[in-house]
Parts: C-alpha cells; sequence; structure tokens
C-alpha cells in the first residue's frame, strides 16, 4: 500500500466527518450565567466619574459617552458629546459599528446605573468588546462633579485634592457655580486613568 | 480556548518565542526534504517532481481538518483568526509574478533561506532579487497603490462564495487533493529525470 492511499485513508473520512457534522457556531467569548455574575460582581464594568471627568476635561479622543436614557431626557440633560442610544434600541443594526468595534471605549450612562448596566450586560453577552458603565450614573456624576462637597478641613491631602479637581473639572465642563474656595484647582493630582486591553485578531501570514 | 495569545493565554513575547522554534522546525524540515535544491521546486513545473505540490497540499489540508476538528471541539474559535484581506487585481498581479519568480529562480521566499543557510550562491542571488523587489516596489509604492487597493473584497471564503458548508467544502478540498496527488504522480512517470 503506497502512501497516497494510507494519507487518504485516513483524511478523507476525516473530511467526511467534517462535512457531515454541522458547524460549531457557539462562541466562545459568550459568557456563562457563572461568568457574567463574576463580573457584574467584580465591578469590572465600572469607570469612576472622576476617570470620565479627567478623560473630559483633556478631550480624550478615544472614548465615546453614550446616553441609554430616552430621547426626551437625553434633549433635557446630557454630558459633553455623549450621544443618544435609548436601551430599547441597543439591538438596532444602525448602532452595530459603534458598539461593536475596538477602537473606542464605550461609556454607558443613564440616571443611575440600572439601565447602563443593562446596556452592558446585553452587550456584553453579544461578546463586544469595550463597553463601560458610569459608576452611580448622573446622579453620582452630579454629586461629585458637578456639585461636589467640600471635605473638612481636617481631612487628608488627598481628600482636598480629589475635591480640588472636581471642582476644577466640574468648572470645565460647565457645571457648578463659581467660587473661590481654592486657588489650586489645577495643581491636583489626575486620577489615574486605566487603559483596558483591546482584543485583536491574530495576524499571520505565510 | 485559541487562539492562545488573542485570548491572553500566552503572551506575545511567548508567541515570538514559539513562531521562533516552529520556524526552526519548518527550516529543518524543508531542508531535511530536499527543498533548498531549487531543482527540487522547477521541477513542479516540469513535471518530474511534485514534491511541492504533495508536501503543501498535505499541509494545508492537515491544517485544515484541524482547524475544523479544534473548533467543533471548541478548542478554538474560528472567528478570531486572522485571513488575509483580498485585494482582486494585486492578488492575480502578485499571484502571476510570483509564479514567474518560482519558475525562474527555483525557490519560494522560505527554501531560499533555507538554500542559503547551506551556502547556496543561486540562493543568494535570489534573495538579492527579492530584496531589490522589496524596494522597488516600497520605493515606488504611489505608482502602484492603485493596483494595490484596486478590488477590494474584504475577506471573502470560497466556501461562502459557492454557498456551501465549510466541512463540505473542505472534503470536496481534501478529495481535489488527492486527485492532484496521482495527477502528480503520474507526471512523474511521464517526465522521468535521472539525475537532478
Amino acid at each position: 500500500m503506497n502512501i497516497r492511499l494510507k494519507l487518504a485513508a485516513v483524511f478523507l473520512p476525516l473530511g467526511l466527518i467534517i462535512a457531515a457534522v454541522p458547524e460549531n457556531t457557539t462562541k466562545a467569548y459568550k459568557l456563562t450565567a457563572e461568568e457574567l455574575l463574576v463580573e457584574a460582581q467584580e465591578g469590572a464594568q465600572f469607570m469612576s466619574t472622576d476617570e470620565i471627568a479627567d478623560m473630559l476635561v483633556q478631550k480624550d479622543p478615544s472614548f465615546q459617552l453614550i446616553d441609554v436614557r430616552a430621547q426626551n431626557e437625553f434633549e433635557k440633560f446630557h454630558l459633553p458629546n455623549a450621544i443618544n442610544i435609548p436601551i430599547s434600541e441597543i439591538l438596532s443594526e444602525d448602532w452595530a459599528d459603534v458598539l461593536d468595534q475596538d477602537v473606542k471605549m464605550n461609556v454607558f450612562y443613564s440616571n443611575g446605573t440600572l439601565k447602563a448596566n443593562e446596556a452592558w450586560m446585553i452587550t456584553r453577552q453579544l461578546g463586544f468588546n469595550n463597553n463601560y458603565v458610569l459608576q452611580g450614573g448622573l446622579n453620582y456624576w452630579i454629586e461629585t462633579i458637578l456639585n461636589p462637597t467640600a471635605p473638612a478641613s481636617t481631612s487628608p491631602d488627598e481628600e482636598i485634592a480629589k475635591y480640588d479637581f472636581r471642582k476644577g473639572a466640574g468648572m470645565a465642563l460647565g457645571g457648578a457655580s463659581v467660587s473661590t474656595t481654592s486657588a489650586t484647582t489645577s495643581s491636583s493630582p489626575m486620577p489615574a486613568v486605566k487603559k483596558k486591553k483591546k482584543k485583536k485578531r491574530a495576524a499571520g501570514g505565510c | 480556548m485559541g487562539p492562545l495569545v488573542v485570548n491572553e493565554i500566552i503572551s506575545p513575547d511567548t508567541n515570538l518565542f514559539l513562531a521562533f522554534l516552529i520556524g526552526i522546525g519548518f527550516g529543518f524540515v524543508l531542508e531535511s526534504s530536499g527543498f533548498s535544491s531549487s531543482r527540487k521546486l522547477a521541477g513542479m513545473f516540469y513535471g518530474y517532481d511534485t514534491t511541492v505540490l504533495k508536501v503543501f497540499f498535505t499541509a494545508a489540508i492537515t491544517a485544515l481538518l484541524g482547524m475544523l476538528f479544534f473548533s467543533l471541539f471548541g478548542w478554538v474559535d474560528l472567528s478570531l483568526i486572522y485571513i488575509n484581506p483580498t485585494f482582486l487585481h494585486s492578488a492575480i498581479v502578485g499571484g502571476v509574478i510570483m509564479g514567474a519568480g518560482f519558475i525562474m529562480g527555483g525557490f519560494c521566499p522560505g527554501t531560499a533561506f533555507c538554500a542559503i543557510s547551506i551556502g547556496k550562491l543561486d540562493a543568494l542571488a535570489f534573495i538579492g532579487g527579492l530584496f531589490i523587489g522589496i524596494v522597488a516596489f516600497t520605493e515606488g509604492y504611489p505608482m502602484f497603490e492603485e493596483l494595490y487597493k484596486a478590488e477590494f473584497m474584504g475577506t471573502p471564503t470560497i466556501n461562502e462564495f459557492l454557498g456551501l458548508s465549510r466541512g463540505l467544502f473542505s472534503f470536496g478540498l481534501i478529495a481535489a487533493a488527492f486527485g492532484m496527488f496521482w495527477v502528480g504522480e503520474w507526471a512523474e512517470k511521464k517526465f522521468p529525470r535521472e539525475e537532478y
């Protein structure tokens, strides 16, 4: 028996099996309920208001705010440069390019975190990367960035620095009334923005 | 769960290291199978030696079956595997140039580097030509850009084009490969050469 026949005896039956079985269409990235629970409990999807404020002030082009509230709420008030994708339209083809991409970081927000989290869960389960949630939503944004409460004068330095940063960011982003509690608005240390890693296709070639 | 580097099971550095080991293995097998002789490759076109066809098609169908079975067992996510995008016109022109170079030079880039590692002068000339070609293309890129980017088709696959399932097309390809092996061996008997 020559080698060609031997090879054929192995390859052709294997080929037949492959031709006969249906393709495996289960997406590996689809999370199980347990995995999603772990992620949700870890809070890996949350971006703090400070991080977002910092990126907005610095006009960071690598992220996109997405307002998942209804359109009339969006028109009344929304964060700078945010786009409106009401949660009911999250599965629409029109938004697939925005939600499923590797370039920008999307940050969902709603009044609280409920709707934004829903949007995150749906997109996460679809296997889209780069979607995050604004921690605490707009309510917390207003509380921390637009109307930060001044810490007691005996607070640690970091607290005061954080307050100064928030005050400055709030002013830059067109919120809080300008008051002169502190002169050191811009010298405050910025909260570190952690860049999340992106998933790319494996590159290759001959 | 593959692909390893995309799913961050191994780092890009480990990936490079594995590529290095596989590359050494590949080069070793190429050399020891006699691929560093330009006559072996040229024989493909004259019909006296079809080892090239047999080796590379065996490699292709082995990899094909491997990937499909891995996908079937859930070991690899095929949607994350890189597919070289198709630019139709440049693929045709490039294929013709590469094929002509193959016949005239008797090497493909991989075997040329194999051959130069054992000190073959024809391989040295071949690699010289390869570098001249790379420089000419790179420097003349604005001239070729229009052709280079014409007819972009994304990443089509033949089975999608034919409307067949991946498995069925693979079976057809395997059958076709064995058909070609048979033709190849027939050609080897038909156009034999004593010494090459």
